[in-house]
């Protein structure tokens, strides 16, 4: 079984934001909102000190997404490819998927208010195609594959030239996209772009932490209630004749 | 009581023993206790909640607020065809449900909803208060002591009509919100804490409400009665005093009607029937 990744060469990238017009007019993203995210941090440091770094950012695919447990229907869900997807026939829009995720690579779609974020372009992929990002990046600096695939782009960067996740002690899920970079701006991108703590919106910590205990508990108690109330009723018998 | 209660002085204000030639008789006779409408009502009802229960709970796979087990949820989404297809029969179902009750509230407000009928049918009076203190301690064994006299529904019943009545609007409107995405995400997000909450309320009263109706023995006849609309008249002297008082009262001012047409009285039951009595 794959196991897609996505490997971003900051040395390589102009900050064109090439890719996100492509993902955009690919999958019909509403104008003011992204599946895929071009930043840079400015520059840092005083002359001849200077450095700066673009930074390209989308949805992880995380080993270990924090986005899937909370989505009550199980819209988001996680492939055997590793992929994390989002079924919007199933999506209600209630968005702790987007509070959970801690790269802030969701978003709610204004028109179809269902929860959208980049799924590595699985349909392009599905019919062999690379995703719309990669193969519009002006520089090059995206590549997409396998980390199965011994002989894959991918594998080599990662595993070879030591590409790098962005994580913190913290937050620390397993993120599928790489980046190759200079350790300066490695650090930079790490220091400016964060994964930030998983959020739980409060409606979903109430639900989980207080109401679904007490539900559980009413229903419960009811129904031993009923057993105990059926049990005597058993011992007792039924009368023929009412008093 | 009296020999033969068709006149309102005979008709006891209070529950009196019965010789048994008398409790035989009301044991045949069946008086109507729902009308059709109301039974249809009920059986639609019942069916809606039994497949919103089911598919609502096979919808929630979150591992922090899942209720039921693997297994279940498995089976109904294979039963579907997929999560989608639930969702949508879940959404459909809920629209229909909606609907039917919008078209039954503005049809049946005025025999159903009207001010009167749920002063009778669900308010809550002293009668139903002792009611349920002494009928749950005959349950637990610890008292003898006579059940107050109830109208057409009991304390109960009323206690569920009135947990029914202020949890359906949140389950209708909730449900509603999440299907159209009415408001923002985090109110969407509420929504479906309401509805799980609304709906938990509901199903530790409708379990009950299954048990009392369908189980126990004493409140049989009132299972039946939702299928042929009649209860006998022995058991709402006994379960339903109060009610089968009022019924025995409009029995006799409508034989008294009867009578009198007969006798070529006027047609009308104002002042004539004043002097009568």
């Amino acid at each position: 079984m794959p196991r897609y990744a996505m490997v971003i060469d900051l040395r390589k990238c102009i900050g064109c934001s090439a890719c996100t017009a492509a993902c955009s007019t690919e999958w019909d993203v509403p104008v003011g909102y992204r599946r895929t995210r071009v930043s840079h941090t400015g520059e840092i440091g005083k002359f001849p000190d200077v450095s700066a770094s673009v930074f390209v950012d989308q949805c992880n695919h995380c080993d270990d997404p924090s986005c899937v447990k909370p989505c009550p229907t199980g819209a988001t869900y996680q492939g055997a490819d590793g992929i994390v997807q989002v079924d919007r026939d199933v999506c209600i829009g209630c968005g702790f998927c987007v509070e959970a995720c801690p790269y802030d690579a969701r978003h709610i779609d204004p028109f179809l208010k269902k929860v959208d974020k980049c799924d590595f372009c699985s349909a392009r992929t599905a019919r062999g195609e690379l995703p719309a990002c990669v193969t519009t990046c002006t520089a090059h600096a995206k590549y997409f594959g396998d980390l199965e695939d011994r002989s894959s782009e991918v594998f080599s960067m990662v595993y070879e030239r030591g590409a790098k996740r962005i994580e913190t002690e913290d937050v620390s899920i397993g993120p599928n996209v790489y980046y190759l970079g200079s350790e300066r701006q490695l650090d930079l991108v790490a220091t400016h772009y964060p994964p930030r703590q998983p959020r739980m919106p409060a409606a979903g910590e109430w639900w989980s932490q207080v109401l679904k205990p007490l539900v559980l508990t009413a229903v419960g108690a009811t129904f031993a209630g009923q057993a105990v109330a059926f049990f005597y009723q058993l011992w007792k018998g039924e009368e023929q004749f009412e008093e | 009581m009296g020999a033969e209660a068709t006149g309102i002085h005979t008709i006891p204000g209070h529950p009196e023993p019965l010789t048994p030639e008398q409790a035989g008789r009301m044991a045949q006779k069946q008086i109507k206790k729902h009308h059709v409408a109301m039974i249809l009502l009920h059986w639609f009802n019942a069916a809606v909640w039994g497949m919103e229960v089911v598919t609502g709970m096979a919808l929630i796979t979150s591992e922090y607020f899942r209720v039921a087990p693997w297994w279940f949820i498995d089976m109904v989404e294979r039963f579907f065809g997929g999560r989608a297809n639930l969702l949508q029969f879940h959404i459909a179902v809920g629209l229909t449900w909606i609907t039917v009750f919008l078209i039954y509230g503005v049809f049946g407000a005025r025999t159903y909803l009207s001010k009167e009928v749920l002063d009778k049918e669900v308010a809550l009076d002293r009668d139903d208060f002792w009611w349920m203190i002494i009928r749950t301690l005959r349950l637990l064994g610890l008292s003898k002591k006579p059940l107050p006299p109830q109208g057409s529904y009991n304390a109960g019943q009323k206690m569920f009509a009135l947990v029914v009545y202020a949890m359906v609007p949140v389950i209708m409107v909730s449900g509603l919100i999440m299907t159209f995405h009415w408001f923002s995400t985090t109110v969407v997000g509420w929504a479906v804490v309401a509805h799980f909450v609304a709906v938990g309320v509901v199903v530790s009263g409708l379990m009950v409400h299954v048990y009392m109706a369908a189980v126990f023995p004493e409140e049989k006849p009132a299972f039946f009665s939702m299928f042929t609309g009649n209860v006998n008249e022995l058991f709402a002297y006994h379960h339903h005093f109060k009610w089968w008082r009022e019924y025995k009262m409009d029995e006799a001012a409508w034989k008294r009607k009867i009578a009198q047409k007969g006798a070529g009285a006027p047609d009308d039951d104002g002042a004539s029937n004043k002097e009568r009595d």
